[in-house]
């Protein structure tokens, strides 16, 4: 923007950037819809690719576990410890386990677990996608008639989904287990009765919840990790803005989502 | 050098942590000697807290709105079943927003944020040796790159904590209102804050900017391997951060328990 044409008045320039943030966004959107569109319609079973989908998944779902359950272990311990000093004021040892066990599973495992798959899995892939482009991999996909969406994007964005799901289940263990040895040598609460407290007041839609969100979670950062990465242009440079914005965009987009998916799975 | 996605043992993870954290110290340590003793450009830590601060507002504050919303309605689902009294939720909500959520669950976008432009750039620069060039002209790049985007870090990153948890009370309030019918005046409660709680509070917005500036930093100084490197550095250095955070916070919550109970009022 070097060389402005005329001077903007003070008073447009902020609705001005308003209404250019709004149009960037409403672009990214409609990019991410006809994308999700274009996965959908080749989601058939036979058009996919098994041997890259199995890749993916060793790749995105067992390479992640451990840094998935360490994460999951101190969350589970934080969470009793932020909640112990109003369990002493009350002297509600019995409620700790439920309170715990229903935090993990409806909002905090699906919402941290989102969020560091997208800094590990969604940012390498849009790395890998967005160095594919940059070095005209994709097109030379196209001149073999290979489609780059069924042959790249679908079983990224399978892997991606059921991987994330399958990582919430385990770091939802994971973190309940790290509760209750923190309830267990913080508050003396024994684990049979954190684990009965649990058992009795959880239903299971509130695991079901959790995974439903975390397979939108995981639908948020397949989408947008594919989407930027096949944006990606301007060279090296352009690789690393775009992993950049995705990771951002995806972010921003788990956090609306699990808004608008806690009040609709009430 | 550390070898990229192959099969290691347990203890050769361990191994590789460790040796990740001693890396990462020996940036933290220089840091702080250079602090004091290095000599400072003009006007580039200003530029740094542009990009650290100005920069993520509009996301942090977005992202907090949220964040604030998903918690007051989580917390009025779950006392609804227990008991239907949400005079006291703002109080508590107040006190575990300034205590940890605020500064815990804030770093984590911020990180991605920032965390991810560190590593960019920096590691940009590895790759195409302008990093090599400074230390020919007998500049440390730890003083030269890493100090800046450190005060930075520490100074924008508790400024724009401390604004998301005003924005992610104000969205509390709003969601409290709507759909519980909690008059704002009774969750406008400052009952349950103490002086304790403040000083908690700020001491992790200042520990996470420090760990999210030292470790994105130190991710970006250990690339290699050209433009893909980078993407995996910024990977990394997303994952990291969020791991740091995670752990200082258990570190934190844990000793801030025992010596700041923060149990009663003022």
């Amino acid at each position: 923007m070097s060389a402005a044409p005329a001077k903007t008045p003070f008073w447009l320039l902020l609705p001005a950037k308003i209404g250019a943030a709004i149009l960037v966004m409403a672009k990214q959107v409609g990019g991410l819809s006809i994308l999700a569109g274009k996965i959908l319609r080749r989601l058939t079973p036979g058009q996919i690719d098994r041997h890259e989908l199995f890749r993916n998944m060793n790749r995105m779902g067992v390479r992640s576990v451990p840094i998935i359950a360490a994460t999951a272990a101190f969350t589970g311990g934080i969470m009793v410890i932020q909640a112990a000093p109003f369990v002493e004021q009350v002297q509600a040892t019995s409620f700790v386990g439920w309170a715990a066990t229903f935090t993990t599973i409806r909002e905090l495992g699906p919402l941290l677990i989102g969020l560091i798959f997208n800094g590990r899995v969604g940012a390498n892939n849009t790395a890998e996608l967005g160095t594919m482009k940059v070095t005209d991999q994709i097109d030379a996909l196209r001149a073999l008639a290979i489609d780059p969406i069924a042959y790249l994007v679908v079983p990224r964005c399978l892997a991606m989904v059921s991987m994330m799901v399958l990582l919430c289940v385990i770091g939802d263990a994971i973190a309940i287990g790290g509760a209750m040895l923190t309830a267990d040598m913080l508050l003396d609460v024994d684990p049979r009765v954190f684990w009965a407290s649990a058992v009795e007041r959880l239903e299971p839609w509130d695991f079901w919840v959790g995974l439903i969100k975390s397979g939108l979670f995981g639908i948020m950062i397949a989408l947008t990790s594919c989407y930027y990465g096949l944006q990606t242009k301007g060279g090296a440079p352009g690789v690393g803005r775009s992993v950049n914005a995705s990771v951002v965009a995806a972010a921003a987009g788990i956090f609306i989502m699990d808004y608008f998916s806690t009040f609709i799975l009430d | 050098m550390t070898v990229r996605s192959k099969d290691v043992g347990l203890f050769e993870a361990a191994i590789n942590v460790l040796k990740d954290f001693r890396a990462v110290w020996r940036v933290f340590t220089k840091t702080l000697y250079y602090l004091f003793r290095g000599k400072r450009e003009k006007g580039e830590i200003a530029r740094q807290m542009f990009h650290v601060g100005n920069e993520s507002l509009f996301f942090m504050c977005i992202t907090m709105a949220f964040i604030g919303a998903i918690i007051t309605f989580q917390t009025g689902l779950q006392s609804k079943k227990l008991l239907p009294d949400f005079s006291l939720m703002g109080a508590t909500y107040l006190k575990l927003l300034v205590r940890d959520l605020a500064a815990s669950v804030g770093a984590l976008p911020l990180a991605t944020r920032v965390g991810a432009g560190i590593a960019a750039e920096i590691g940009s620069m590895v790759v195409t040796d302008q990093v090599d060039a400074l230390r020919m002209c007998a500049a440390d790049p730890i003083d030269y790159l890493v100090v800046p985007r450190f005060i930075a870090c520490v100074i924008m990153g508790t400024v724009i904590l401390v604004i998301g948890g005003f924005v992610a009370y104000g969205a509390g309030m709003l969601v409290a209102f709507v759909s519980f019918d909690v008059n704002p005046h009774t969750f406008n409660n400052l009952m349950y804050l103490n002086l304790g709680d403040l000083v908690l509070g700020f001491l992790k917005c200042l520990v996470y900017g420090a760990a999210i500036a030292i470790v994105s930093a130190q991710r970006g100084l250990a690339t290699f391997g050209g433009s893909e490197g980078v993407g995996w550095a910024t990977t990394e250095a997303v994952v990291g951060s969020c791991f740091a955070i995670i752990v200082l916070n258990l570190i934190i919550s844990t000793v801030g328990y025992f010596l700041v109970p923060g149990v009663g009022p003022m």
